[in-house]
């Protein structure tokens, strides 16, 4: 409505043309009085008004209005009436948007330029080609000869070019496998989860040496480290628990066999084992080889333990007597060096007097004290072939009777469903366990009487560490697992226990030992 | 069930935990000791009767107990 005004005003402002044509529907409104001045210009003025006389304006300053002043009204009028209708320059905007096209501008611009300017021509191009624009003025025209030189330019081409390749094909060629595998290829042929497998590790309060009964190092976890470490997988950590595959030598040792002196070697060669572990060792004896005389066996707390030295000169070495005739005879002068070596790892070991490096004049005068001790076992008495180990507290230990421990296993071998008989490597493979074991618990139970201030191990430390080893809970007693597993004579001694530890037990457990003391 | 006619060496498995610890050792101790020994003999010939069928061998051998001794007495660490 607007937009149809305004074409119109602007013919108005050209009163000169107007009036012919406006005067008619001027006169056809039927309002005289507007026409009398400038009959041009009224004619707008008029229909505006009355338009806008719908919307409630007062009458148009129309008679006595310069076209100055008619062209502020309708500055005025169009601003209320875009101030009335909201959407009125929007719907406007958007109807010049959908005419006002780039083809709009175009097509008169191609008008224009046709006339004056020559088609685009190429070297290449031929002279028919150059007829159509030429002839064509039309704009269609002009499209077409676009076109057409475009194909012109692809044939007059003798041959397309050759597109280039973004990845050289030759090189490619050269490589001996062209085709790269992926890269998780390779994964499935090989069982690669092996190696993930974390190995257990200790913290690092529990690191050997920090506290003793946690995580310590058995002097016994170094004993065959050397040969272990060679020859057999190491499926766990090899420092936690050595493979045992070699502890054969001790176990004979233990049962009194005669080839104990193989160990020996076996000993030396983990010396630097016993020495990194910073533990007292218990390496009493050292026992002469069958095959090496030269060999010979000191007491090694001899120094630790001044007030009682007769009892590390009862060594089990007097059972070979050969070598320590032998050495006997030389045992003051030349003996002492050939115990270097080993005196020299005790001393580390025990961490008690010397260092690890030991100067040469210590190592003389433990030479000289190794001879003495050597002369004073030659003295010795041959009465204690049990006690061949030393803990590392310097205490003296019997094993436990090879008897035993093969009933022992034997019974539980067959209630676990092994069939045949238990052979003596295999007894010898669990007389080491069971050893390890007993110095294991020693150290526990120490550390929880030391924790209590005792110094004494009493029962409650024994049913602490049974509660921690998962061997009793709330369903096992150790009262009940004492039934089930020991013989009656032991229940008996059992059931003697002092009145405060059954305090620590549960109600039911005292309930069962009264039965049991009943039947 | 009870292995054994025979009572256990009492003396010796005292002195060997004496000697271990260094402490003394409280009257009976030694039989809940003993227990706890058996126990773990238990356990250690049964992981060891598992480690051989495993294997394929018959029987437990030496092998199969060395193999088990580490895990059984982890499992006894106090």
């Amino acid at each position: 409505m607007a937009r149809e005004s305004r074409p119109a005003h602007n013919a108005a402002a050209t009163p000169a043309r107007q009036p012919p044509v406006n005067s008619d529907p001027l006169t056809s409104t039927g309002r005289p009085s507007i026409a009398v001045r400038t009959p041009g210009s009224q004619g707008r003025g008029l229909q505006r008004p009355q338009g806008l006389s719908a919307s409630g304006r007062k009458a148009p300053p129309g008679p006595t209005a310069t076209p100055h002043a008619r062209a502020a009204f309708r500055t005025i009028d169009s601003r209320r009436a875009a101030i009335f209708t909201p959407h009125r320059t929007r719907r406007r905007s958007g109807q010049r948007d959908a005419r006002e096209t780039p083809r709009n501008f175009l097509l008169p611009l191609g008008r224009v330029l046709a006339r004056n300017t020559q088609p685009i021509t190429t070297s290449s191009s031929s002279p028919g080609s150059l007829q159509n624009p030429s002839s064509g003025i039309r704009q269609p025209g002009g499209n077409t000869i676009l076109e057409e030189e475009d194909e012109d330019d692809y044939d007059d081409e003798e041959l397309p070019k050759r597109p280039r390749l973004s990845l050289p094909i030759d090189v490619e060629d050269d490589d001996d496998s062209p085709l790269q595998p992926h890269r998780s290829a390779g994964l499935e042929d090989e069982n690669f989860t092996v190696q993930s497998i974390e190995l257990p590790r200790r913290a690092i309060s529990e690191q050997p040496g920090r506290r003793l009964s946690l995580g310590s190092v058995r002097m016994s976890d170094y004993y065959f480290n050397a040969n272990e470490l060679r020859s057999e997988d190491v499926g766990i950590d090899s420092g936690f628990f050595p493979p045992m595959g070699a502890f054969d030598e001790d176990n004979d040792a233990a049962f009194g066999t005669d080839d104990e002196a193989a160990g020996y070697d076996d000993r030396q060669e983990t010396d630097v084992g016993r020495r990194e572990s910073g533990r007292e060792s218990d390496f009493g004896i050292v026992m002469p080889g069958d095959m090496n005389e030269s060999t010979f066996v000191m007491a090694p707390q001899l120094q630790d333990s001044p007030t009682r030295p007769q009892v590390d000169f009862n060594e089990p070495m007097f059972d070979n007597d050969d070598p320590r005739s032998d050495d006997g005879g030389s045992s003051v002068g030349g003996g002492g060096h050939m115990i270097e070596e080993d005196w020299q790892v005790d001393d580390g070991g025990g961490g008690n007097e010397t260092t690890v490096g030991v100067d040469a004049s210590e190592m003389n005068d433990d030479a000289t004290v190794l001879a003495k001790s050597a002369a004073l076992q030659r003295g010795g008495s041959k009465s204690k072939k049990r006690c061949k180990k030393v803990s590392k507290h310097g205490i003296e230990y019997p094993a436990l009777p090879p008897a035993v421990v093969k009933r022992l296993a034997q019974t539980f071998a067959k209630t676990s469903g092994a069939k045949g008989k238990i052979t003596p490597d295999e007894l010898k493979a669990i007389m080491q366990a069971s050893e390890w074991f007993f110095e294991q618990l020693g150290d526990d139970l120490e550390a929880y009487a030391k924790h209590a201030h005792r110094k004494t191990i009493d029962e409650s430390d024994m049913l602490t560490l049974m509660k921690r080893q998962r061997q009793t809970s709330s369903q096992t007693t150790p009262f009940a697992l004492a039934q089930r597993y020991l013989p009656r004579e032991l229940l008996q001694e059992l059931r003697m226990t002092p009145a405060p530890l059954k305090k620590c037990r549960k109600a039911n457990n005292s309930a069962v030992e009264e039965d049991e003391e009943v039947t | 069930m009870a292995p054994g006619q025979k009572l256990y060496p009492r003396a010796t498995v005292k002195k060997i935990v004496k000697a271990h610890s260094n402490c003394n050792l409280s009257k009976n101790v030694d039989v809940t000791i003993f227990l706890d020994y058996v126990l773990f003999m238990q356990t250690l010939m049964k992981e060891a009767a598992i480690q051989s069928k495993q294997g394929g061998e018959r029987g437990i051998t030496a092998r199969s107990v060395r193999k088990v001794t580490a895990d059984t007495l982890a499992k006894f660490k106090g």
